[in-house]
């Protein structure tokens, strides 16, 4: 894994350093996880810009239904579904991702609606993900051992 | 008039230009040192290159890529300079000593030199919440690239445009230098203002639009001090270089925003943060809010860790050991090591050596007293291995030998005191492929967009093909991931290697276009591997144990096929046409059928869905799913949206 960062502070500009420590969530505390950085180009179906991929969760939202979350009061958004060959996955998205800022905005603290939005503006054709599995996790700690 | 003495300037700075630029070939010249010489004269034909193409090109990146070239080149041509200066007052000194003959030989010890390299730059970005809320569609950006110098070694990354949707600036070059312990690495970050050029030429013009539509705040100050040049940035190019080597006043001009200077000390194996020094502020148009840290990972390999330092003939024995007890080995020293092997081809035919005897910060050398029996000195080496103090006694065939063997531990033991952290293990240093992989982040993310397969190709050809582009990439996928499709090729559990026969079987699952018998066959090799995301629709399924096989390779009929088909407006219902539940069993369906099975498909599944209770339908946000009846969709979904139970997913 190329440069992992980690990531601080949900719902301010975030300060990114190298460190990595586990991944916690007390709300109202400082957040740090491992991030990976994906890039996602929308792809344009007629008259509407999509993203090939479907999120869940969000502060209004029950987070115990959610499937792939570890810590089950765990209200951020979390990736549901990537749509087979679409801009997401080729980003290289995963299902059970979840996803922590886009574009810089912040997405551990937002509705559900809230998130959808930031993910569908039209004026952008490029979305930029911190997103964090545990997959990455491990395999910093593996690295580091 | 203004445009008269405008173009009197620019006349006047040509013709200075031209005699700076003979200058420094006369200094090259007269030092008559052929290699700096060619570099300059190398450097002063891209000077002039880059110049032509400034004032000749017309799209924006063009200029800034060539204002770049302009500036490294200009700031290479100085280094190259001072170095020369430096050459020159050596010279002289030299003379000097020689002349007054009374400095001796100077028996200075010079460390040995190694390769310092420098990657993955990082440079974290600190946007302001007001920046977000100057949505007028317009970005503000900027063009940044980094300079990194080492002596008279000056390479540039890779520009980059940063604008507010960017987290930090990342550089993915590594930058191998050679160098001494005492080196000097200086890490430049330059930037240029990438929108409408806030020229001389220009201002007027924008000055008229701006005003007749309301000259906001912002783009007052920029206009302030766009006017007054001299105010941001005292050192905008390099300081010196402007005067020796002026840049044209036309094109995006690239000014110094962060600099940092890394040394020994921060050398380590792995990534660490360095603060930044910023010169420049808000009101400047080049600005870029930078969080005031570099992170970056410098490591250095020296010479002394990864070069064989001598080599020769040996005789070792065990101190303490009776005499007769010398075995013959032919010792290479290397890095912290002392590897005895038995005989000379044994380097080559890569048998591990008879014995090592390490060579490091806490081994002790000496020479000895003459034993009884040889000729000459032997060197007792000590080394700690526990708890025991462990002695070789070494002994070389002559006088000489004996000399040059102490003279190589010397020279060690002063190349680990300098190189100090650097000796204790071999950092990696990953050396920059030639060419950039642009393979999977391409647009359509295919790696088989690039591969043309015949129809009349059999499937052993598209296995050689694979198999060979599989070894051109185990060379990269050194990150550990490999390519998607590698999973093909993997062993998963139930899943057959079908890929090696032609189907005969129908198709579980309708592609569209799919009557070719090579396109039949990957997707056939595909199913049975995947879970793939619409069996979720039948309730929670348990995550992919394998993510990578979603990637499923495809040849170029399909893409063709399924482009002209997401034209037609079908890409919705194409998402969703993998696994059909097993209840709608499916024969081979000709092309023109598919999209209406398809439909069912869709439908059939988020009926079964919405029978389930438990999560709500996939709820479309700008997709073309054809529905059955629009209205009942929205009650549906407003219904659900509502619903406590529910735990939304919304399609992005």
């Amino acid at each position: 894994m190329k440069g992992p960062l980690s990531y601080l502070q949900p719902g301010r500009n975030t300060k990114v350093s190298d460190q990595s420590e586990t991944m916690s969530f007390i709300p109202g505390q400082p957040v740090t996880a491992v991030v990976q950085r994906i890039e996602i180009r929308k792809l344009r179906q007629g008259e509407h810009l999509i993203l090939g991929f479907s999120i869940g969760g969000g502060i209004d939202q029950d987070p115990g239904q959610n499937p792939f979350s570890e810590d089950k009061s765990d209200k951020g958004i979390y990736v549901t579904r990537v749509t087979p060959e679409g801009p997401a996955e080729v980003a290289g998205l995963m299902m059970g991702d979840k996803v922590m800022q886009v574009n810089g905005w912040d997405m551990t603290m937002v509705t559900h609606d809230q998130a959808r939005k930031r993910l569908t503006k039209k004026n952008e054709d490029v979305v930029r993900l911190l997103v964090t599995r545990k997959s990455l996790e491990q395999a910093v700690k593996h690295s580091m051992m | 008039m203004p445009m008269n003495r405008y173009a009197d300037m620019e006349d006047k700075l040509r013709i200075l230009e031209d005699l700076n630029m003979m200058y420094i070939r006369q200094i090259a010249l007269s030092l008559q040192d052929s290699d700096i010489q060619k570099k300059i004269d190398h450097e002063i034909r891209m000077r002039d290159g880059a110049c032509k193409l400034l004032a000749a090109c017309s799209q924006r990146d063009q200029a800034l890529e060539a204002s770049k070239s302009l500036l490294t080149c200009n700031i290479r041509i100085m280094a190259y300079m001072s170095e020369l200066q430096r050459m020159k007052e050596a010279q002289v000194m030299q003379r000097v000593a020689l002349r007054s003959s009374d400095a001796g030989p100077t028996d200075d010890r010079l460390p040995c030199k190694g390769k310092v390299a420098i990657s993955d730059l990082r440079i974290p970005l600190m946007w302001k919440d007001t920046e977000y809320f100057k949505n007028k569609g317009e970005l503000h950006r900027c063009a940044v690239f980094c300079l990194l110098q080492v002596g008279a070694e000056i390479h540039d990354t890779d520009m980059v445009i940063v604008d507010r949707t960017l987290t930090d600036i990342c550089f993915d070059n590594t930058i191998v230098f050679e160098a001494s312990p005492g080196f000097e690495l200086r890490v430049e970050l330059y930037s240029c203002c990438s929108e409408e050029d806030y020229s001389a030429g220009s201002t007027h013009r924008k000055l008229a639009s701006k005003l007749s539509s309301s000259l906001g705040r912002s783009a007052g100050k920029k206009l302030r001090v766009a006017m007054d040049p001299g105010a941001c940035s005292p050192i905008s190019n390099g300081g010196g270089a402007t005067l020796l080597l002026p840049l044209p006043s036309v094109g995006p001009k690239y000014h110094l925003l962060a600099h940092t200077t890394l040394s020994l000390s921060h050398v380590q194996d792995s990534f660490r943060t360095h603060d930044l020094s910023i010169s420049g502020n808000e009101e400047c148009s080049h600005w870029v809010p930078l969080y005031g840290n570099v992170c970056c990972r410098l490591a250095a390999q020296p010479h002394c860790m990864t070069q064989q330092m001598i080599s020769g003939c040996l005789k070792v024995k065990q101190f303490g050991g009776d005499p007769q007890s010398w075995t013959n080995v032919y010792g290479v020293l290397k890095g912290t090591n002392l590897f005895c092997y038995h005989r000379q081809e044994d380097i080559e035919a890569n048998v591990e050596p008879a014995f090592t005897i390490s060579i490091n910060k806490k081994t002790r050398i000496r020479a000895s007293e003459k034993d009884l029996h040889s000729k000459a000195q032997s060197i007792c080496i000590s080394n700690h291995y526990g708890g025991e103090e462990v002695t070789h006694t070494l002994s070389a065939d002559s006088r000489e030998d004996t000399h040059r063997w102490m003279e190589a531990f010397w020279q060690q033991f002063y190349d680990m005191s300098q190189w100090k952290q650097c000796c204790d293990d071999l950092m990696k240093i990953e050396l920059p492929s030639p060419r950039k992989p642009t393979l999977v982040t391409s647009k359509q993310g295919s790696l088989y967009h690039e591969m043309v397969i015949d129809t009349s190709d059999d499937i052993s050809t598209v296995t050689d093909i694979l198999a060979r582009r599989m070894q051109e990439l185990e060379l990269r996928s050194q990150l550990g991931t490999s390519p998607p499709w590698m999973s093909l090729f993997e062993e998963s559990p139930g899943c057959p290697r079908t890929h090696n026969r032609l189907p005969h079987s129908p198709l579980r699952c309708p592609r569209p276009g799919l009557l070719s018998s090579e396109a039949s066959l990957t997707s056939d090799s595909y199913s049975p591997c995947s879970t793939s995301p619409c069996s979720r629709h039948s309730g929670w399924a348990e995550p992919l144990s394998s993510p990578s096989s979603h990637f499923r390779p495809r040849t170029l009929s399909l893409d063709a096929k399924l482009s002209t088909l997401r034209g037609r407006g079908y890409g919705g219902v194409l998402q969703c046409s993998c696994q059909p539940p097993s209840s709608s069993s499916l024969a081979p369906i000709p092309a023109q059928r598919i999209p209406q099975a398809t439909l069912s498909c869709s439908s059939s599944t988020s009926s079964n869905s919405s029978s389930e209770g438990s999560h709500s339908p996939e709820l479309s946000n700008g997709t073309s799913f054809s529905r059955p009846s629009s209205a009942r969709r929205s009650l549906r979904n407003l219904r659900a949206k509502l619903d406590p139970r529910n735990w939304l997913q919304s399609q992005v």
